[in-house]
């Protein structure tokens, strides 16, 4: 823990929070706009029952590449396959349900995660072997293992899996015996309306269980311990007798997992099929999330909410607005990620504008 | 055959440029994952400007300088602020991908596209005197856009810039041993700074080509991943301008061949496009991987210790 540890893990997160705020504003009037759209999307997001169950059902896969991302990031690695990882991930759904059809719900459910954690764990795994035994630079790797496991699945969803009674590109419908229960409707046997007719379902709460087991994992047991230990220094690992290169495998895997987990939330949780280009880039907005909550299992969950509630006011701003479209999501995001990624700098600008100031 | 040929050299246009602009910024030790982000800024830039000024060359000298612009976000973000070179890329990415549609939307009530540029303001095929007139390769080669020709050409001009000048020897140096480079006296943040602006300046000819020569407006997400692609290309060509535009060219013709079997009656629906699709993805994991020769990058790329 450095000294400004406080600062950076909060103040400078905080800072870039505001300053997106006051940039939507701005961009909002800049547009023509009243910028009190902004308020009333704000509320939507997180004060009406509808809003809100749509802002958790985004935060589901940002929770879950998020951690993705982060888990990489704990061993010094750099995963941005993740987009990748839950297209395989969401096949490894469809091809369970094909393969079978007519198993009971306590069965099928089970296996139906477990296939898409595997799919997504074999594709981070080339990845792993790749870095682990050839060296090869896993960031590259990963930029091509995207959009080969992309257009992979592409090809799944437009011939073998293509359901033919349509003409949209998309795969045959599961059995509802792989359907997982949307919150609303656990709510309502509570007796409680909440989340009607939004797509939140179970899958948050899986994703809410990964984090903390994530965090023991890193923290509270040998395997995160040495996870951290080659991330913080490769070589002091490697001569206390660590493996770097099952750890490299071993973190690709389970990153690749947990990516593959999003797919369960899209097909068994909400679609129910599988659609050709389904993410809205779900994999890179994991990297902010990771950034922002500075790796940490639990902060993901925070800001990966956050994510998810830009990602919801934006899509009320475009139906709110006719002047200004759901893209503004990808700027806000984008600035929110340029001022955490260079905050030590505007840190220090602050800190010599201050300064001056009491100088004065 | 000469179609396809064709389509291959107008496909590789917008590749050849952003990887050239990607030569100059991976060499000299940044990252540069946002060459798609150049590329989508440039083509809408381009696009606009064209429209308005009814110009294509007027839209060509805006979408440089706002590509260079875009590409001085990331020298800032990696020089100045230290961020790291792959998180600040996907910031500029997603930056680029948001800003258009909505700029679109602002000034053409429209988020899908800009308005549509007529074919007498957009740019024309040229046959260049002489050299269009060499027999066979001549008429396929230089009776093209004029970017088109261009981008052959100016593969040979970075290669000699880059290995015969004594500014592009301090290109190298400062992206395989910037620590070397000052001793020399020479700042790599200078260096830096320059070399991604010229960078920026380049690949924006692709985004321009996009927009006001390939298609005659800009359209959403009309990149369609060649940024990366053109990365790709660069990582295949192990980071030389010559082999990068070898392999910009291949892509290009794996290109041009999908999209003369898809609208082939023979092949139409039952050739799945996607295996040629995944070829130089594929290809390039291969070298990358050290089963064809093996790529190593620049030294010091990926360290934050600049200046």
């Amino acid at each position: 823990m450095t000294p400004n540890s406080f600062k950076h893990n909060f103040v400078g997160p905080l800072m870039a929070v505001a300053i997106a705020v006051v940039m939507a504003v701005l961009i909002l009037m800049a547009l023509g706009e009243n910028p009190y759209i902004l308020w009333e999307a704000f509320t939507h997001t997180f004060f009406t029952s509808f809003g809100l169950g749509y802002t958790l059902f985004y935060t589901t896969p940002l929770i879950l590449t998020g951690l993705s991302v982060a888990l990489c990031f704990h061993a010094g690695l750099f995963n941005i396959g993740a987009e990748g990882q839950l297209y395989l991930g969401a096949a490894g759904v469809i091809a369970t349900s094909l393969l079978f059809p007519s198993l009971p719900s306590f069965l099928a459910i089970p296996l139906g995660i477990i296939f898409a954690m595997l799919a997504g764990a074999a594709w981070g795994a080339i990845a792993g072997v790749l870095k682990a035994k050839r060296g090869s630079h896993e960031v590259i790797v990963t930029i091509l293992l995207n959009f080969i496991g992309i257009t992979f699945v592409n090809y799944l969803i437009l011939y073998p899996f293509k359901n033919t009674e349509v003409q949209n590109p998309e795969t045959w419908p599961i059995g509802n015996n792989y359907f997982l229960i949307p919150l609303s409707q656990f709510f309502a046997h509570l007796g409680v309306d909440l989340f009607k007719t939004t797509p939140v379902n179970v899958t948050l709460f899986i994703s809410l269980l990964a984090a903390v087991v994530c965090y023991l994992f890193l923290f509270f047991t040998s395997w995160g311990y040495e996870i951290r230990a080659v991330g913080q220094n490769p070589k002091a690992a490697k001569v206390s007798g660590i493996s770097t290169m099952n750890i490299t495998i071993l973190v690709f895997m389970l990153s690749g997992a947990l990516a593959g987990l999003v797919g369960v939330n899209e097909v068994m949780g909400f679609q129910h099929k599988l659609i050709e280009g389904f993410s809205p880039q779900y994999g890179f907005t994991g990297i902010a999330v990771a950034l922002m909550a500075r790796n940490h299992p639990l902060g993901i969950i925070i800001t990966a909410f956050l994510f998810g509630a830009v990602h919801n006011s934006s899509r009320e701003i475009e139906f709110l607005s006719d002047k200004v479209t759901k893209e503004i999501a990808l700027v806000l995001e984008a600035i929110l990620i340029l001022f955490i990624a260079g905050q030590y700098y505007f840190l220090s600008l602050w800190d010599r504008f201050r300064k001056r100031d009491s100088h004065v | 055959m000469f179609e396809l040929l064709d389509s291959t050299l107008r496909l590789a246009t917008p590749l050849i440029f952003a990887a050239m602009g990607g030569f100059f910024c991976e060499r000299v030790g940044i990252a540069t994952i946002c060459l798609e982000g150049v590329l989508l800024t440039s083509a809408w830039t381009a696009a606009t400007v064209t429209y308005y000024s009814h110009h294509c060359y007027l839209g060509l000298l805006a979408a440089v300088l706002v590509g260079a612009a875009t590409l001085s976000i990331q020298s800032f973000l990696t020089v100045k602020a230290k961020a790291d070179a792959i998180v600040s890329g996907v910031a500029v990415n997603l930056l680029a991908a948001g800003i258009t549609p909505m700029l679109s939307k602002f000034l053409f009530a429209s988020a899908t596209n800009t308005p549509a540029i007529p074919l007498a303001e957009r740019f024309q095929v040229v046959s260049l005197p002489l050299l269009s007139k060499i027999p066979f390769v001549g008429n396929l080669l230089f009776s093209q856009p004029l970017l088109v020709s261009f981008a052959l050409l100016l593969p040979f001009l970075i290669d000699y810039i880059a290995y015969r000048t004594g500014w592009g020897l301090r290109l190298l140096a400062c992206g395989d041993s910037p620590e070397a480079l000052k001793t020399a006296g020479v700042s790599p943040a200078k260096v830096r700074y320059l070399s991604l602006a010229l960078g920026g300046a380049i690949a924006s000819f692709g985004g321009a080509y996009l927009s006001t020569a390939h298609a005659s407006q800009f359209t959403r997400e009309m990149t369609a991943g060649r940024g990366f692609i053109a990365l790709t290309a660069l990582i295949f060509g192990k980071w030389r301008p010559l082999p990068a535009f070898v392999a910009c060219l291949f892509f290009g013709f794996t290109d041009a061949l999908q999209i003369q079997l898809q609208s082939s009656p023979l092949l139409g629906n039952t050739f799945p496009i996607q295996a040629l699709q995944i070829v130089p993805y594929l290809v390039t994991l291969f070298v990358l991987v050290g089963f064809i020769g093996g790529a190593k990058p620049p030294l010091s790329i990926g360290k934050v210790d600049f200046t």
